[in-house]
């Protein structure tokens, strides 16, 4: 197959890739770090936390539900700061990430023609999934880091009553960084398997019917029973915040989803025609 | 030695034919002409060749590999150039090309991008969106080429060029050639592959239907006779008794006649006229490629 009986990993294009996504994680970074920075300006000043949280107090229940429910109290600041990472903005921002990404480079280069060029040259099918999943789960734990850095940040700028704990949101920041990674896996998956339009499609679906289990779910106890069922469900901040401890079972559960999508998509791309 | 084996590969789509138990093989250093209209099924075995489609059944190999695909054999030394060729858009023809190159072992291949593209007329730093139908393609010749691989396979290689640059493609398919490397040529433009190729094989629905030398496929086809006539000699009409014989065109002095096999029985009958001069006009490949699918047509119904 070539001089030495395999073809070398191909780092010019996850180079290529990688430079080609920059811009747009660095704009993604840069938001949700400047974010946390805006959460602990505000949440830093008790007086103005009181106005927040009456503010809130008069929107419908679901909203505060959605933003962090019992745990957004005048004194609690680590629940306080915490609605920098459970923020719908945020959440969007890692899930246009998760879902952008693989579909454009798996399923985008073989919707432009590109990606018959690409394994014309000595790279296997198998190096091209694995460029593309590197640069989902690097590129989002990357994210992860700017989330926590802009935490850490926000807790230096400003000064706390209370001491702020920052492994407890370095831990949650992992936990969240899994649970994107899931659902790049699930994107990966789609990928893999459909054209672009449709791949993004179901991803975007499978997020929103997610979503909303997962809010009807906390939101209704009847149907608390479908919590399991959404990998929101896997973001443990109770563990982390209140026993102080590594959420060791939702992280796998996590694991298990990203490793279990990455090898089906994998087997399926190899198995996969290019279109004509 | 073999550059390319073909074993009863056929690959269908859903119900849908593509190809139908091709065998064939092409020996190394041979340029191969690969022929058939539209849906024919070239553009399928070639993407089997390349490794981009899972053949339903058979066997391809290329430089004494078998294909596997998704596995990239033997592309570290094969140069390929898609039929319909697409490059990323928002990049110079030269970043791009660099991209694709550096896929691989080393960048050797940077001197003989430039002389290409010298030799195709091309700027490669322009950004490809900004180029011309014909200059894109030009930009998959170089890609192809650029590695001066073993095997070469190219896929409607002049589509999209003005008729000087499709001769400096053919000079360089027959440089290539002479330097040893094996050309599969697909195309349906018959005057190119006469040009340049040994032999051909012609597709049709998805089956071989031949496999020859190009002289030999040339010859398959109808003969014709250019007649002229001694002044003031009635133009006379084809005997029923000819019916492997037709009448192309008629003029006042002059009959042009095409013919099946031998041209015996042909030439006896007008030995019964004053003939003046008789001539025979070379057969054109197309002439051949349509007798083909005539015939063919004819065993269809």
């Amino acid at each position: 197959m070539t001089h030495n009986g395999h073809a070398p990993f191909p780092w010019p294009l996850l180079r290529f890739w990688t430079r080609q996504i920059f811009p747009m994680w660095f704009g993604m970074a840069l938001v949700i770090f400047l974010f946390q920075i805006a959460v602990c300006a505000i949440v830093h000043d008790n007086d103005k936390v009181k106005v927040f949280l009456q503010f809130l107090d008069m929107l419908p229940a679901f909203i505060k539900s959605m933003l962090g429910g019992k745990s957004l109290q005048a004194g609690n600041v680590a629940g306080l700061i915490a609605i920098g990472y459970n923020h719908p903005l945020v959440m969007i921002l890692y899930m246009l990430y998760a879902v952008g990404v693989p579909t454009n480079l798996l399923a985008g280069e073989v919707q432009r023609g590109t990606m018959e060029l690409i394994l014309s040259r000595q790279t296997t099918k198998t190096q091209v999934y694995a460029c593309t999943g590197l640069i989902t789960v690097m590129g989002m734990f990357a994210m992860v880091l700017a989330m926590f850095l802009g935490t850490v940040a926000g807790t230096t700028l400003y000064t706390f009553t209370q001491d702020v704990p920052l492994t407890d949101f370095f831990k949650i920041a992992v936990n969240a960084g899994l649970m994107a990674s899931a659902v790049g896996a699930i994107a990966l998956l789609a990928a893999a398997c459909f054209r672009r339009p449709v791949a993004v499609g179901l991803t975007v679906s499978y997020l929103v019917v997610m979503y909303f289990t997962s809010f009807v779910s906390e939101w209704w106890p009847r149907m608390a029973f479908l919590s399991p069922t959404t990998l929101f469900h896997y973001i443990n901040g109770f563990d982390i915040f209140v026993k102080h401890v590594w959420p060791v079972r939702d992280m796998t559960v996590l694991v298990a989803v990203m490793v279990a999508a990455t090898i089906l998509g994998s087997l399926i791309w190899q198995r996969r025609d290019l279109s004509a | 030695m073999k550059a390319i084996e073909v074993q009863s590969l056929t690959k269908q789509y859903g119900s849908a034919r593509g190809i139908d138990g091709l065998t064939f093989d092409v020996e190394a250093g041979e340029i191969f002409g690969y022929l058939g209209p539209n849906g024919s099924g070239k553009t399928t075995t070639i993407r089997c060749l390349m490794g981009l489609l899972r053949p339903t059944f058979g066997l391809c190999k290329v430089l004494g590999d078998p294909v596997l695909p998704g596995r990239a054999t033997g592309h570290d030394r094969m140069g390929y150039l898609p039929g319909d060729f697409k490059i990323w858009e928002q990049h110079t023809g030269r970043r791009a090309l660099c991209v694709l190159g550096s896929l691989g072992h080393g960048n050797a291949f940077l001197k003989r991008q430039a002389q290409l593209a010298e030799r195709l007329d091309l700027n490669l730093d322009r950004r490809v969106r900004t180029l011309s139908k014909g200059n894109r393609q030009k930009i998959g010749l170089v890609y192809a080429f650029q590695h001066q691989p073993d095997l070469l396979i190219l896929d409607e290689p002049t589509s999209g060029l003005d008729p000087l640059m499709r001769q400096v493609v053919l000079d360089l398919i027959r440089e290539a050639a002479e330097a040893g490397t094996t050309v599969l040529l697909s195309s349906h433009d018959l005057s190119e592959v006469a040009a340049v190729c040994h032999q051909a094989a012609i597709l049709r629905k998805g089956k071989l239907i031949e496999l020859a030398p190009i002289s030999d496929i040339v010859q398959q086809g109808q003969r014709r006779l250019k007649v002229w006539f001694a002044q003031g000699t009635p133009i006379p009409d084809m005997p029923k008794e000819l019916p492997d014989a037709r009448i192309i065109q008629k003029e006042t002095s002059c009959l042009e006649i095409a013919h099946q096999g031998s041209a015996d029985r042909v030439l006896k009958w007008l030995a019964q006229y004053p003939v003046e001069r008789i001539t025979t006009p070379d057969t054109s490949l197309e002439d051949a490629f349509i007798q083909y699918y005539q015939k063919e047509n004819r065993h269809d119904s």
